[in-house]
């Protein structure tokens, strides 16, 4: 059964992770112009990828607040906006090449490996990148990952109810994409954390029936 | 002067990497709900890595008529739904990305004549970062780029449709880089695209470059 909502926004990445067989029992697409209450009735979770519309997620912000209302979670990756966020995103230069040129100053140098996402992660596995990072969080919230510099990657807050998870890392995009090769360390406790469902182990495969014709949107 | 139009996502940056300038004017269209643009006024519809291609889906129809009438398009994404004409991109994972070379094929207008190949072969000693999958290519188009197992990697498509369509497997292209590089592989091959659009739409003579 589906039970975790994967804001939408027509691009690629976040269709081939959640069409995957891996994940498409698990998440269900919604399409961010169709992200109302009603589609996210009897959800666990929320996940709102890296390469999002900022503009129409502020405009349906209620929707995210009142299903954290109920007691739910939500993932945030990527950029975000104060327009519907209560943080400060800062853009900052992507360094996808530091594991090879300085492997020893991994983009993230500390992290709450307490966290249920973290928990038996090697650090390889729990920083690839970042997208920026957070130079403001709410007063609520606390720190789980942060950079040499001491800006915030990484965030959570049970403010609002649920449990609301911020994080510049790009799981579901780089997942989608499929060029590292140990993101499904990551997604799948991400997944068991939001849903209490295991995806099946092993590495997620593609099937090419559900592009083109059969593309299922 | 070409007189394009840029599918926008709304995601963050994406216009930077299209400036106007002396060889294409760009008018941005910035997706909403209710997207349907009017493409008739341009020489070139342009989307980008990143776009909508539900939204696209939707004007499925409208795009077939802008290039049976001459006109050009440029898809640097991996396009799921079946909104190109003749042309199907796949996402594929079966291959080891540390395998991926890049070979060209048929370049009938020199797409590739200043552009080295290996900078979107290898990213920093690695190959495999450029493109995604691959296409399923119109019988007839022109694989420009093939990779390691003779997958369609750049198509230039002129049988399709009545106009010209360069298409890549996910692979971005853009104007201007985001440091204002033109002398990078992945603006040298989109302008040198531009260049051929701008013979075909004989929008301005051929040398006014």
């Amino acid at each position: 059964m589906q039970s975790i909502g994967l804001v939408f926004n027509g691009v690629w990445s976040h269709y081939a992770m959640a069409t995957a067989p891996k994940y498409r029992d698990i998440y269900k697409l919604i399409y961010v112009y169709d992200l109302d209450n009603e589609a996210v009735a009897g959800l666990d979770a929320l996940v709102i990828p890296f390469q999002s519309n900022q503009q129409e997620l502020a405009a349906r912000k209620e929707v995210i607040y009142t299903f954290l209302k109920q007691g739910k979670k939500v993932f945030v990756e990527g950029d975000s906006t104060a327009d519907w966020l209560d943080a400060q995103w800062e853009d900052r230069p992507v360094n996808n090449y530091w594991w090879v040129e300085n492997p020893n100053n991994p983009p993230v140098s500390e992290t709450n490996y307490d966290h249920p996402i973290y928990q038996g992660l090697t650090p390889r596995q729990a920083c690839w990148h970042t997208h920026g990072v957070y130079t403001r969080i709410p007063a609520h919230a606390e720190m789980i990952q942060a950079n040499p510099q001491g800006d915030i990657i990484s965030w959570q807050t049970h403010h609002y109810g649920g449990t609301l998870f911020a994080t510049t890392l790009d799981p579901i995009v780089e997942h989608g994409v499929q060029q590292i090769t140990h993101l499904d360390n990551y997604v799948d406790r991400l997944t068991e954390w939001l849903s209490g469902v295991k995806p099946t182990p092993g590495r997620m495969t593609i099937e090419s029936g559900v592009y083109g014709e059969g593309a299922l949107i | 002067m070409v007189n394009a139009l840029l599918i926008s996502n709304n995601i963050a940056g994406l216009d930077e990497y299209y400036v106007s300038n002396e060889l294409v004017q760009y008018t941005v269209c910035r997706i909403t709900k209710d997207f349907d643009p009017d493409l008739t006024p341009y020489d070139l519809l342009v989307v980008p890595n990143g776009s909508d291609h539900v939204a696209m889906l939707k004007i499925k129809d409208k795009v077939r008529a802008f290039l049976d009438a001459g006109k050009a398009l440029i898809c640097s994404d991996g396009w799921f739904t079946d909104w190109v004409p003749g042309n199907q991109w796949v996402m594929d994972n079966s291959k080891r990305t540390i395998d991926i070379r890049y070979h060209l094929k048929t370049d009938r207008y020199g797409l590739f004549s200043d552009v080295d190949l290996n900078e979107l072969t290898f990213s920093h000693g690695m190959s495999g970062w450029w493109a995604c999958g691959y296409i399923r290519a119109a019988d007839g188009a022109d694989v420009v780029v093939e990779d390691t197992w003779q997958r369609p990697i750049i198509v230039l498509d002129e049988v399709s449709t009545n106009g010209i369509m360069l298409l890549t497997a996910s692979g971005p292209l853009a104007d201007v880089t985001f440091s204002g590089d033109r002398e990078d592989a992945l603006v040298k091959l989109y302008r040198n695209f531009l260049r051929r659009v701008q013979v075909k739409s004989r929008a301005i003579p051929v040398n006014a470059d």
